[in-house]
């Protein structure tokens, strides 16, 4: 046309996008934290504060680093590092060693996420993944401590009950914490370990959100309350204390690690239920949510394929064909 | 009243605010029109003049010997400068006429016929003559899809207008409201329907109670209130809703018994048959948050979109985009050269503010676009293997059934451009399909 200086844009279609971005899904996911994070504050002082600042500058730090040196561009924006970071943070309890805290964060974004192709392509739940390491490698955090051990900054003494988590001592039978204390703010356990409320209160603004959807939380606070009424446990205390509810809201959840479908979720959440109880009764007290979701979390392409819906009449296809060859066609008069 | 719907899909802003309340108006002729020979699914036509050629408004210019095919018509008085390939709105080049306008119009004398006295044979070969084909977009020949090869119980008149922006046929249901009933009452006598349905959505409250008061006591035709939600004007989605009846994979909506055309359509195939008037012209919206003026349009085919867009004022402020059609499944175009054919509805200028960000992440697998997609597919799987080359997973989970409405890329917060995906998807499983056999 006659008017050179016209630049339009170009683009397939379609030509209009919804508001929803990553970034924005991640940063109501680190508000639905908020709650959580400060009762741990409110707990645990400077030692919440601490872990939880290591742990963000090291999920952030490590992105960095591994994007620089595969050269990829920084995806710092998306959010994703940092609600990991956070995630580990509050996964431990307040007396864990800083190098300890970041080297797992280390583990669960550099590893786990970006070696693994980025935000996107991982199949297993970084923050988890990470959070576990510390278990699977236990040597090379011994060997470190007794590096860092003069590396570690005081911050006064641990306001807690106990040092045994609830759960611990629901194994030992003695000195539980009331449910209601549980239920509402007790300090014991992991920084997310200090309040069910505060946890239930940020699943609900995921829901209100639309970021998660009901099935995976009910399906495993479901399965973990029957299977411990069927070990004969106190099912309350099951889904109260521990990582249950982190779990079933903030872990289980993840997109990237959790099934697509709607019957996909209920078995994944189900299944994860399950797993709780059995590592909690059958094995030690500690990490029984963790190593279930990332254990189910290796299920998902499986689930998926097996839980895959009918297309756009397929269904009525078979229906008619299986009835007789007549059409629907005379239904009407 | 009742209001019925289809499964998933997604509520789109309605962007009608824009032209929902402006009569359809005329703009003075251009100086020449470009008519491509192939604006139509099937096949395409040969030309049946040359360079130098005087042609009269209506005057047949290409035609094709194919069953599916349409022919194509001489929208103005003038003379023939060429018959050459042109650039065509989808991007590529198509051989088209191009037509010098001449100043002085003559009067077309349509020959007026009583229209209860057509037989089917009679309303088909009008139909074919006008070289109708679907005025929504798809741009499939008429005569065709009126010759079905099974019975039909239902038409169904797609007055959904379902994408965002565009008010044409919400214009049409207002001021040719006669016109409209008419052209599918003629329309549901060439497939033998018993039923004539009129499909709208709520937010065009005026179009239900003007159809509704014309229709009220009539046997037979029904209006259904549809929610407002996008792609309903997609046949396999208004079948459903409507009917309640799911056309089957690989189907077509003739093997439920179903019959459907646009509000624009059937207004085509009134003037056919009661004026032996070809498609020639046809109502667009002109519209956008960068129109200077918004507004309902009755322009020639092959007018060039650029001549329309200076007929309307331009751009309100910077140009970003223009598109021929919908914002959901229209055409961004890169010249203004490019004309206007039976199949456009629209054409949308945005300011640059709503130009969408074209840079993309991976899948997060947030499963928005599996909640969301009409025809229940894995836009997410489709799209994923799509990228890594995988065409047969892309296959396996669905591909070839996507209608590309657009409706994963709007839902995706990674923002990955999964329609063009799934068209580099459908295009290579084609091609591997071929080569198997």
């Amino acid at each position: 046309m006659a008017d050179k200086n016209l630049t339009l844009a170009i683009s397939s279609s379609p030509h209009l996008r919804s508001p929803d971005t990553v970034s924005n899904a991640m940063r109501d996911v680190l508000l639905a934290l908020l709650p959580i994070t400060l009762v741990s504050i409110y707990f645990f002082k400077l030692h919440a504060v601490f872990l939880i600042l290591v742990c963000l500058a090291a999920a952030a730090l490590t992105e960095l680093l591994f994007r620089k040196v595969m050269n990829k561009p920084s995806s710092l924006d998306d959010g994703s590092a940092l609600v990991t970071g956070l995630l580990v943070a509050l996964c431990f309890g307040p007396s864990t060693a800083w190098w300890t805290a970041a080297l797992c964060t280390f583990i669960g974004v550099g590893i786990a996420k970006e070696l693994m192709g980025g935000l996107g392509w991982n199949r297993f739940n970084p923050a988890l993944f990470g959070r576990v390491s510390v278990i699977l490698l236990v040597p090379i955090f011994s060997y470190l401590s007794s590096i860092f051990v003069s590396m570690r900054p005081y911050l006064g003494e641990i306001d807690m009950v106990t040092q045994a988590t609830p759960l611990a001592l629901l194994k030992q039978g003695v000195g539980m914490p009331g449910l209601f204390d549980l239920f509402l703010a007790f300090p014991g356990g992991a920084l997310a370990e200090t309040s069910a409320l505060a946890l239930i209160l940020g699943g609900i603004y995921l829901f209100y959100k639309e970021h998660i959807t009901w099935e995976i939380p009910v399906s495993m606070i479901v399965a973990v309350f029957v299977v411990a009424l069927i070990f004969g446990q106190n099912p309350l205390y099951h889904v109260l204390a521990g990582g249950v509810l982190l779990g079933a809201f903030f872990m289980a959840t993840d997109w990237v690690t959790s099934p697509i479908t709607s019957k996909g979720k209920l078995i994944f959440g189900a299944a994860i239920g399950i797993l709780v109880i059995v590592f909690r009764v059958g094995l030690g007290p500690t990490e029984g949510t963790a190593f279930s979701i990332l254990i189910m979390n290796a299920f998902v392409p499986y689930i998926d394929r097996v839980t895959k819906r009918p297309k756009f009449g397929e269904v009525a296809a078979s229906q008619s064909a299986s009835v007789s060859a007549g059409r629907p066609v005379s239904k009407t008069s | 009243m009742t209001v019925k719907t289809f499964s998933q899909g997604v509520f789109l802003p309605h962007y009608k605010e824009f032209s929902e309340k402006k009569s359809i108006t005329t703009i003075p002729l251009p100086k020449e029109v470009v008519i491509p020979l192939h604006q139509h699914t099937g096949a395409p036509c040969r030309a049946l003049v040359k360079p130098g050629d005087e042609v009269k408004a209506g005057q047949r210019i290409g035609e094709s010997d194919a069953f599916v095919s349409a022919y194509v018509h001489a929208s103005v008085d003038g003379k023939v400068t060429a018959v050459e390939p042109r650039p065509y709105f989808t991007g590529t080049n198509v051989e088209s006429v191009v037509i010098e306008v001449d100043a002085k119009q003559g009067k077309p004398a349509w020959q007026e016929r009583d229209t209860s006295k057509l037989s089917i044979d009679e309303i088909r070969a009008a139909i074919k003559d006008a070289g109708i084909v679907g005025m929504g977009g798809a741009a499939f020949p008429t005569h065709v899809k009126l010759s079905p090869p099974k019975p039909i119980d239902a038409f169904i008149v797609n007055a959904c207008e379902c994408e965002p922006f565009l008010t044409c046929d919400h214009r049409m249901m207002l001021e040719m409201t006669d016109m409209l009933l008419e052209g599918a009452r003629l329309a549901q006598k060439a497939v033998s329907a018993p039923k004539l349905i009129f499909g709208v959505e709520t937010n065009k409250p005026d179009a239900i109670q003007a159809l509704n008061s014309k229709i009220a006591g009539e046997a037979g035709v029904e209006l259904v209130a549809l929610d407002v939600k996008y792609p309903q004007g997609s046949e396999k989605q208004l079948i459903k809703a409507v009917l309640d009846r799911e056309v089957p994979p690989g189907k077509l909506p003739f093997d439920v018994g179903v019959v459907v055309q646009n509000v624009a359509t059937c207004i085509a195939v009134y003037e056919a048959c009661r004026y032996g008037k070809p498609s020639i012209e046809r109502v667009l919206t002109v519209t956008g948050d960068g129109a200077a003026k918004p507004q309902n349009v009755l322009v020639k085919m092959g007018t060039p979109i650029g001549h329309i867009i200076e007929q309307c004022g331009g751009f309100k402020g910077e140009a970003g985009k223009v598109i021929m059609g919908g914002p959901m499944t229209g055409w961004a175009q890169s010249r203004l050269d490019t004309s206007i054919v039976k199949g456009s509805s629209g054409i949308l200028l945005f300011s640059p503010a709503m130009v969408a960000e074209t840079e993309h992440k991976a899948c997060v697998r947030c499963g928005k676009c599996v909640d969301h997609c009409p025809m229940f597919l894995y836009p997410n799987y489709i799209s994923t293997y799509a990228e890594t080359g995988r065409f047969d997973l892309a296959d396996e989970w669905g591909a070839m059934d996507c209608f590309e409405c657009g409706v994963c890329v709007y839902v995706c917060p990674s923002n990955r451009p999964i329609v063009q995906f799934v068209r580099e998807a459908k295009k290579q499983i084609a091609a591997a399909r071929a080569a198997r056999n």
